[in-house]
């Protein structure tokens, strides 16, 4: 594509110095939350360290030992993550199953049923929801940071597209064959399926994690604390040590930061399963 | 599996109605299309169950409360009709419009976030269209801000905004508010807020944006090369339209997204007496136990939303394209 040696170094040239100096914009926040994490505890910490060579990298271990609830925190998050997310792909696969291979009064009523739980947003549903919780005394546990996310419109769309691609001769052939309905989700859709289901797991365990809102309102001891709320509470009590608070907000962020590296092909697929549809 | 059912049909047609609805019904439970039902009803029942209860129960349940004065139990103890309602419309004759102007102050909010963030997508998935190796880390890096949730952005930028760590002084200074801090001031707080918005949402807008490009045939390009197009008109006159569906979608997404924004309020506003709107529902519901008032709050958003996920696609499916 490029008529001469010259023309493609140029090229090269100005697309990585554009590349790198947008990727440096990008992270200098996190530069800079490592840059405080690695500076001791001081209370006027420098934007870049004055001495690369006296870095504080026992920081990270030190938040375990000053703070050892972080590790109940984190335990809680993925406890909450992996709950829902394992939630969400039976409730998701089952009705998806039933909307796509199932032929039954009341179809499209429970197609839009579905989907309409997508138009409610989280704020009005919110009050209620918490008011329920507490009466039911499911605050400070993991029923009440789990249960009210166990089915989402978002896996039911995902799933009942990915499952009508498949070949319906595939299913006809298969009850012919005496094989059971469930029996044919378990061991032949499921498994063709894959590649939606990975991609719901990435995205519906991210969120999970990420989630800040709810379990704000819904656990109030400390040990019933997620990642998120704990980092921000972090803050409150510990105001001036800025590199335990960087440090544990760059810890927390890790999990999410390794998902995203090694799913980023199924989150991208999921992400993009809304946008573009042809 | 319809012959099947036909035959039941005329089966059931063949009846003298002497026997009765009984056998109807037993014929009408030997359909597929019945029995079908039965398993529907089984697989469906998990989540039909956590829709009900989580979702829209709750809804219902909101609307009951959004029209009584609750105790602090949130229970309803007294009727209130739609006084509520028209209290934060400000339609009350009360004069005091402060959910009004927090309203207000939402929309200024996603009037400054989201062309910002659709016009940094469009440049970072330009960028990573380019042809050279390691385009993939690139990409990766511009897409990390997925993983960074809004509490730990809202962290770290908490943090960049103090005044103790100096890192942007040199903006105070600049731009001579009179505050220690961005976020003490009037004028910078929101911006400074919307900045933040904008950075921890690249990630998702860029991956939508890059995929959009990828999906424009590479030939309509050539084409237009071979007519002698420059590059900016291939974008202008080819990317832009072809990309207009994906614009739209993102436009509709960070509108909605930065109207519900809570978290990085909740941190970065925390005792700013004027803030957004849901910053005010949770006020109303958290700290005044006003469960009611709450409720409507959140319904008025619920409407507002709903209003504005209709023009936008009214308005932008005449004037996108779609191939």
């Amino acid at each position: 594509m490029f008529q001469t040696r010259s023309a493609r170094l140029r090229y090269h040239l100005v697309a990585y110095t554009l590349l790198i100096l947008a990727s440096i914009i990008l992270m200098s926040p996190l530069f800079f939350a490592l840059s405080l994490a690695l500076q001791g505890a001081t209370a006027a910490p420098s934007l870049i360290p004055t001495d690369f060579t006296k870095l504080d990298w026992g920081v990270f271990a030190a938040v375990f030992e000053q703070q050892p609830i972080i590790a109940r925190w984190i335990a809680n998050s993925f406890v909450q993550a992996s709950g829902v997310t394992i939630g969400v792909l039976i409730t998701s696969s089952l009705l998806a199953y039933a909307l796509s291979y199932l032929n039954f009064p009341g179809k499209t009523i429970l197609l839009f049923f579905a989907l309409g739980s997508l138009m409610i947003p989280f704020e009005v549903t919110l009050i209620p929801n918490y008011l329920f919780i507490s009466r039911i005394g499911w605050k400070d546990s993991y029923q009440g940071l789990i249960v009210p996310f166990l089915a989402s419109g978002f896996g039911v769309f995902l799933l009942r597209q990915y499952f009508m691609t498949l070949p319906r001769e595939l299913y006809d052939a298969a009850v012919v064959d005496g094989c059971g309905r469930l029996r044919y989700l378990w061991s032949i859709l499921l498994p063709l399926s894959r590649p939606a289901l990975a991609t719901l797991a990435v995205y519906t365990f991210l969120s999970t994690w990420n989630q800040f809102y709810w379990p704000l309102l819904v656990t109030n001891s400390n040990e019933w604390r997620t990642t998120q709320v704990g980092i921000t509470i972090f803050r409150n009590f510990e105001y001036a040590v800025f590199n335990i608070q960087m440090a544990a907000t760059l810890i927390v962020m890790l999990p999410t930061l390794i998902l995203l590296v090694l799913g980023q092909r199924q989150l991208v697929r999921g992400l993009t399963a809304g946008a573009l549809k042809g | 599996m319809n012959i099947d059912e036909s035959i039941r049909t005329t089966m059931s047609l063949t009846h003298t109605p002497s026997e009765g609805r009984y056998e109807a019904l037993k014929v009408w439970l030997a359909r597929p299309r019945t029995r079908d039902l039965g398993r529907a009803l089984l697989y469906s029942s998990p989540a039909l169950l956590i829709f009900i209860l989580f979702t829209y129960w709750p809804f219902f349940h909101a609307i009951y409360l959004s029209l009584n004065v609750t105790n602090n139990q949130g229970d309803a103890a007294r009727f209130n009709g739609i006084d509520y309602y028209l209290r934060i419309l400000a339609l009350d004759g009360s004069g005091r419009t402060e959910y009004v102007e927090s309203i207000f102050l939402s929309f200024q909010f996603a009037l400054m976030v989201v062309p910002a963030a659709i016009v940094v997508a469009l440049g970072l998935a330009l960028l990573a269209t380019l042809r050279v190796r390691y385009i993939e880390v690139f990409r990766t890096i511009f897409t990390s801000s997925i993983a960074i949730s809004l509490a730990s952005s809202g962290v770290i930028w908490a943090l960049i905004y103090s005044p103790s760590t100096k890192a942007t002084t040199w903006l105070v200074e600049l731009l001579q508010i009179g505050t220690p801090s961005l976020l003490n001031s009037d004028s910078t707080a929101l911006p400074a807020v919307a900045l933040m918005t904008v950075w921890s949402g690249i990630g998702f807008n860029f991956i939508i944006t890059l995929a959009g490009i990828q999906a424009i045939p590479q030939d309509l390009y050539e084409s237009a090369a071979i007519d002698g197009a420059s590059g900016w008109q291939g974008f202008r006159f080819i990317t832009l339209p072809m990309l207009s569906p994906i614009l739209l979608f993102l436009v509709v997404i960070n509108t909605i997204g930065s109207l519900q924004a809570f978290t990085q309020f909740q941190l970065l506003f925390m005792d700013r007496a004027q803030t957004v709107f849901v910053h005010q529902i949770y006020r109303a519901f958290w700290n005044d136990n006003r469960y009611g008032l709450a409720a409507a709050m959140s319904l008025v958003l619920f409407a507002i939303l709903l209003i504005l996920t209709i023009i936008q696609y009214r308005v932008f499916d005449r004037k996108v394209h779609y191939q």
